[in-house]
């Protein structure tokens, strides 16, 4: 392995076979101590010694310096984790409920603002009820593993979450993937489970990748073939829309699509998830979606910040035309410098920069070390020949700091791949 | 090692980890897509062959494999390195 160690990745070290097993496999230590391989990780865990603002500090691995950075990693897409609406509200729950519900959502712990912030985000979407989940992640692994039992099929593009694909083998049920966006591989698969209990699963944005789903044609073949549909809106919830509402409201399709998820973690600037439905689906998840029956409700702080946040994200469209206003001012200055974008349509911009992970190291560190904090994304995240730089743009960038962006990204990235 | 015994196991795990495979010939020549497996199948199909066979080739050097028989052919080249 050691004439070759960079081409080892996390994808091989899941199986263990170490006869101790309290211990990970031995070539996964020989693997992780390596200088090399050390350098590449460190870029992963670094502290932010501020808030996750687009103008903040970190501790940097790199050189073990403090420094002050442009942010370009972080979630925070309308800035409402900051906000100071947002804050009060989270503190005058605090200061009410005290740090925890301490109970699941069933028995003691749904509180009043539990009660009403998911009422609020079901008739914002449109939907009869929400579910509130503590965690994103725990969301779609509950929804789905709530929804769909052996026997069942579910249909997803290749470039799901996690979190879905960990659902899916969570409730026995047979998954097929679809390629990516791809109408011809998505009927192909409904035709492998037609008679079958069908739930199709994409994202309104896709994480690594910044495109949308092609709601229009994905609703056509599934009303063909009586599939359910289940979207992902983590990355296009208050973005999308004329209301905000997601990529669904975009294509005009949302009452063809029955359940919708979404994560508060990301423009919502807290932490968690809900699923919105019918009401007969939400109640019956509600006795079978273990994330949310066996784990503590939402913290009092996060969810009284969200009502809020949620008020403020759609009370005008402020926040998100002025993120709409830096994404397209970014994506065409990055364009312009010649710059491999993949096929972005939304805030979440790649900057691909092919197969070699040692150039995606080199740039990451000299960017960080210019003041930029944008995060490689390496194998097996992304496909081996298109590791890259994921962007996500705030509507809190100022003009000065998409400015400085670029500048460093120039002098890193697009003068080293001319020379 | 040889090819054929390389082809060998791997049919043999393609058969165990899919569903109704359990009286098909593999043919090399496909795709593990073929007989229906998705990337979670292929991901275990891969794992249980290279432990049986004592090899580690990294995943990152399979990602433009198309047919078992080019995955033979790199567990080869892997076993005689």
């Amino acid at each position: 392995m050691s004439d070759n160690i960079l081409n080892y990745s996390l994808a091989d070290f899941h199986y263990n076979d170490n006869p101790d097993v309290l211990s990970p496999p031995d070539d996964f230590n020989e693997w992780i101590n390596n200088p090399r391989v050390k350098q590449s990780f460190s870029f992963f865990e670094q502290e932010l010694l501020d808030a996750p603002r687009v103008s903040t500090e970190i501790l940097s691995n790199i050189d073990g310096k403090k420094r002050n950075i442009i942010n370009l990693t972080s979630y925070n897409y309308l800035g409402l984790s900051t906000h100071p609406e947002v804050i009060q509200a989270a503190v005058d729950a605090v200061q009410k409920y005290g740090l925890s519900s301490s109970g699941a959502p069933l028995l003691s712990g749904t509180l009043d603002i539990h009660t009403e912030l998911a009422s609020k985000i079901a008739a914002f979407k449109q939907k009869d009820d929400c579910l509130l989940y503590s965690s994103g992640f725990g969301g779609n692994v509950g929804a789905i593993q709530g929804i769909m039992r052996k026997g069942d099929y579910i249909v997803l593009d290749e470039k799901c979450h996690r979190s879905l694909v960990d659902g899916g083998t969570l409730s026995g049920a047979k998954m097929l993937f679809f390629a990516h966006n791809d109408m011809e591989s998505l009927q192909m698969m409904l035709e492998k489970c037609k008679g079958k209990r069908v739930l199709v699963v994409v994202e309104g944005v896709y994480s690594m990748d910044g495109d949308l789903a092609k709601m229009p044609e994905i609703v056509e073949i599934c009303e063909k073939y009586k599939a359910g549909i289940y979207i992902d809106e983590a990355h296009s919830t208050l973005m999308f829309g004329k209301n905000g509402r997601g990529v669904a409201e975009h294509f005009d399709v949302e009452d063809k699509v029955g359940i919708t998820f979404g994560t508060m973690s990301k423009s919502f600037g807290g932490v968690g998830g809900f699923v919105c439905a019918n009401e007969a689906l939400i109640k019956y998840l509600k006795g079978y979606s273990s994330p949310w029956n066996f784990s503590c409700a939402p913290s009092p702080a996060v969810s009284g910040g969200l009502i809020k946040a949620l008020e403020v994200a759609t009370r005008d469209s402020s926040l998100r035309d002025k993120m709409w206003e830096n994404t397209n001012f970014m994506k065409k200055s990055l364009l312009d410098m010649n710059l491999d974008l993949g096929d972005t349509e939304s805030q979440v911009i790649p900057i691909i920069i092919g197969s070699s992970g040692e150039k995606l190291m080199k740039y990451a560190a000299g960017m960080q070390t210019r003041g930029l904090f944008l995060q490689p994304v390496d194998f097996p995240a992304v496909p081996a020949h298109a590791r890259r730089f994921r962007m996500s743009v705030s509507s809190q960038l100022t003009q000065a700091e998409m400015d400085e962006t670029l500048n460093i990204i120039n002098d890193v990235i697009v003068k080293d791949q001319k020379s | 090692m040889t090819k054929e015994k390389i082809i060998e196991v791997i049919s043999k795990n393609i058969i165990e980890n899919l569903d109704d495979l359990e009286n098909e010939t593999i043919d090399p020549k496909k795709s593990m897509k073929d007989y229906g497996a998705n990337s979670l199948d292929m991901i275990e199909v891969v794992s249980c062959s290279m432990r049986e066979l004592n090899i580690k080739v990294p995943r990152a050097e399979l990602a433009d494999i198309e047919t078992i028989d080019q995955l033979a052919d790199k567990f080869l080249a892997f076993s005689e390195a």
